[in-house]
């Protein structure tokens, strides 16, 4: 039998899952059969460090424990304020920044590349040379702010005021130029008639920010938003490499809490009830906030 | 063409000879003392014939990768030197070899080795007659200071008049405090000077090394001597919780700027760059120490000082046969080797902690080195953390709460050593203790 008679016989819902299989499959083996193991792991009290013994089914016990905990509750605020900050500061800056490039000026180009520069290192290396720059004896960042202001000397990581803001300023000093990119193709899409019937229509540079590309690239923003908060969420990396999540739990975010339970302390049922809590979160989360970024993009 | 032949024929030879050649694997963390037994292992080579591959894996990531290896049943270390704490869990879970047998076969008795080493890196359950590693390196937390700056007469003489006793070595942590906080800010041949370098660090066992020093010397003990794993009133006693706001005024009033987050290398290093007049660490480190002061001047070794009673913090590892290996024989000859007494001789000198009675009760051994007395009276003093098999599990909330109280400057001493128990139960509770 030749192959093209072979292949004939194949109808298009079959060549469909020719294609689309290989993907399923590894989407179930690696993604949703895990899943369905850490949830029924969280019913129980699996160590997974104690060889030979079976775990136990528990119920919700595990559920409860971690909603109960004082300390995860410190942990998914010290989470919730990097993030807040962190996307309040990503969605300006970067913003900004789009609306600086979007103009035409010589160095255009080198400046979007230098802008670009922290987003291509490697997190763990980003916290490792800022813990050099915020040496209070020899760092650079302490010695441009006392340039400007003389502080004296400070420790950034050290003092469990300033080391929730250190990594606030690494991530968003990593990260907004991503924010900037996605706005600045937003921007760029915007087409210029839309400012020639405004200028036509004698509206200011404000009414025209306001009214044409502030509504034309807040689905841009949004969607870069969307990302930065998933990926800032699940934020490991850069943070243990600055500050071990340190001073004592200043910066310990919850996914920095939850590989210490579960890989560390082998609190495996436990801390599989964690994570399926935080990712009821952030899916609910996630759901509304594409619901309202759908809803902006329909106006 | 003939001699591209002969070449070949030469480099496959050589291929294949070595791929039979006799060879084990050895780990251990990286630092000074792999390196001096590198340089002693040479000699078993020469004598055996077995090639010693070493993988030397960095302290920060030691206990990680050494363990995720055991659980692992991984074939990758013949012979592993594990931390101390790690014995528990080497017996109970079946990853080191039981040695009795082979001690016996080959007379090695651990009468010949000091017994607060036996009883640390060796025996599990603790005290017991079951061997599961010899003692490879003596350790316990200690301290360096700035000699040459203690030697100074303008120094010393504004010392005595401000607190009415003469600046040396500290005999006890008050003493140590007060000299800590008069270098504290000092300026010294036109540089600030700053008190101590202390273990702060957060991620695998720092600050906790640190602040049993104080603990320990404090009276503190972790559990009722006759009623195990009953904690309360004895590792919260108020010696204890004393000994926590001790420290905490020791980071705060006396530790370099940005000292948040040091252990073993950056205490070292804030050491040798100037900036302190103390600094906490391993025995381990003084060789190097030294060697950059060949004739003493500047630096100067004791041992953790007393407050309550006279106590240091345990260091130092065993070296142990892991089960999976395929080549336990020749991790064992090495084992045999290296409790010869002539060898232990050489690991001393070349820089490595023997721990045998013929080294540590040798006439000259005291003044061999300006730190060995100091590390004799250490190792009669040593105490350990808990040796369980779930000692990480009872490490990290020590780490986190002290951290806490000590460096984030949150609750209280109290507070925190109440909260560590509280974890401390769960722990035991699950592994069936309580």
């Amino acid at each position: 039998m030749s192959d093209k008679k072979k292949f004939k016989g194949l109808s298009d819902k079959a060549v469909a899952w020719l294609f689309i299989g290989p993907s399923v499959f590894l989407l179930l083996a690696i993604n949703i059969y895990p899943l369905i193991y850490a949830i029924r792991m969280s019913f129980t009290n699996f160590y997974a460090n104690k060889i030979g013994r079976e775990p136990q089914f528990v119920g919700l016990k595990n559920y409860i424990k971690v909603l109960n905990k004082e300390a995860i509750w410190e942990k998914m605020q010290v989470t919730a304020n990097f993030m807040f900050w962190t996307l309040l500061l990503q969605a300006v800056i970067g913003l900004g920044l789009a609306l600086l490039l979007n103009r035409k000026f010589k160095g255009n180009e080198l400046l979007t590349t230098l802008i670009v520069l922290p987003m291509m290192l490697s997190p763990a290396v980003v916290g490792v040379f800022w813990t050099y720059l915020y040496n209070p004896q020899v760092g650079l960042f302490n010695y441009v702010v006392n340039f400007f202001y003389d502080f004296g000397s400070f420790d950034m990581i050290g003092s469990s005021e300033l080391a929730p803001w250190s990594i606030v300023i690494v991530d968003t000093w990593m990260w907004t130029p991503f924010t900037m990119l996605i706005c600045l193709a937003g921007l760029r899409s915007v087409p210029n008639y839309l400012y020639e019937a405004a200028e036509v229509d004698r509206a200011s540079k404000w009414q025209q920010f306001i009214y044409i590309t502030l509504p034309s690239v807040l689905p841009f923003l949004l969607l870069a938003l969307l990302f930065r908060g998933i990926e800032n969420f699940k934020m490991f990396d850069m943070v243990v490499e600055l500050t071990s999540g340190g001073p004592g739990s200043a910066t310990e975010l919850a996914s920095i809490n939850l590989k210490r339970e579960a890989f560390e302390k082998w609190k495996t049922g436990y801390s599989s009830a964690f994570a399926v809590i935080l990712f009821v979160t952030i899916f609910g989360f996630g759901n509304v906030y594409v619901k309202v970024m759908n809803k902006i993009k329909e106006r | 063409m003939k001699k591209i032949m002969i070449l070949l024929f030469v480099s496959l030879f050589t291929f294949s000879a070595n791929s039979n050649a006799k060879s084990i694997t050895l780990g251990w963390a990286a630092w000074d003392p792999a390196n001096a037994l590198q340089e002693l292992t040479k000699e078993f080579t020469a004598e055996t014939g077995i090639d010693v591959n070493f993988e030397f894996v960095p302290w920060p990531n030691f206990a990680d990768r050494m363990l995720n290896e055991l659980n692992n049943k991984g074939k990758t270390f013949d012979l592993l030197i594990g931390d101390s704490q790690w014995i528990g869990a080497g017996a109970v879970y079946g990853h080191y070899v039981k040695l009795n047998d082979f001690f016996d076969k080959e007379g090695i008795s651990m009468n010949d080795f000091s017994p607060a080493t036996v009883y640390a890196y060796s025996t599990w359950p603790k005290g017991s007659e079951n061997y599961y590693a010899l003692p490879a390196m003596g350790d316990a937390l200690a301290w360096a200071y700035r000699k040459d700056w203690f030697d100074r007469p303008e120094l010393k003489s504004e010392f005595k008049k401000k607190h009415g006793y003469d600046l040396g070595v500290p005999a006890s942590w008050d003493q140590l405090y007060d000299m800590c906080t008069f270098f504290q800010g000092r300026e010294i041949d036109g540089q600030k000077r700053y008190g101590a370098a202390i273990n702060t660090e957060r991620g695998s066992e720092g600050i906790t090394m640190g602040v049993t020093a104080a603990m320990y010397a404090w009276g503190m003990e972790y559990e009722n001597p006759n009623k195990p794993y009953d904690m309360e009133g004895y590792f919260n006693s108020p010696q204890a919780v004393e000994a926590v706001e001790f420290y905490r005024k020791l980071y705060e009033d006396c530790a370099p700027p940005g000292h948040s987050d040091a252990y073993m290398v950056a205490n070292l290093d804030a050491y040798k760059s100037g900036q302190v007049a103390f600094q906490m660490n391993w025995y381990a480190f003084w060789p190097g120490v030294s060697k950059e002061d060949s004739d003493g001047r500047v630096s100067g070794f004791f041992a953790n000082p007393k407050q309550n009673v006279a106590a240091a913090t345990l260091g130092g590892q065993g070296i142990s046969v892991v089960k999976y290996s395929d080549k336990q024989d020749l991790a064992l000859e090495y084992i045999k080797w290296f409790a010869r007494p002539d060898v232990q001789q050489k690991w001393w000198d070349l820089g490595g902690y023997s721990c045998h009675n013929d080294v540590l009760n040798s006439p000259s051994f005291p003044t061999s080195t300006v730190y060995a007395q100091g590390f004799l009276d250490s190792m009669g003093i040593v105490k350990d953390f808990w040796q369980e098999p779930t000692f990480v599990e009872l490490m990290l909330p020590m780490q986190e709460a002290i951290h806490d109280y000590v460096v984030n400057g949150k609750g209280t001493a109290k507070g925190a050593l109440d909260k560590i128990i509280e974890e401390w139960v769960e722990v035991f509770e699950a592994d069936g203790k309580l």
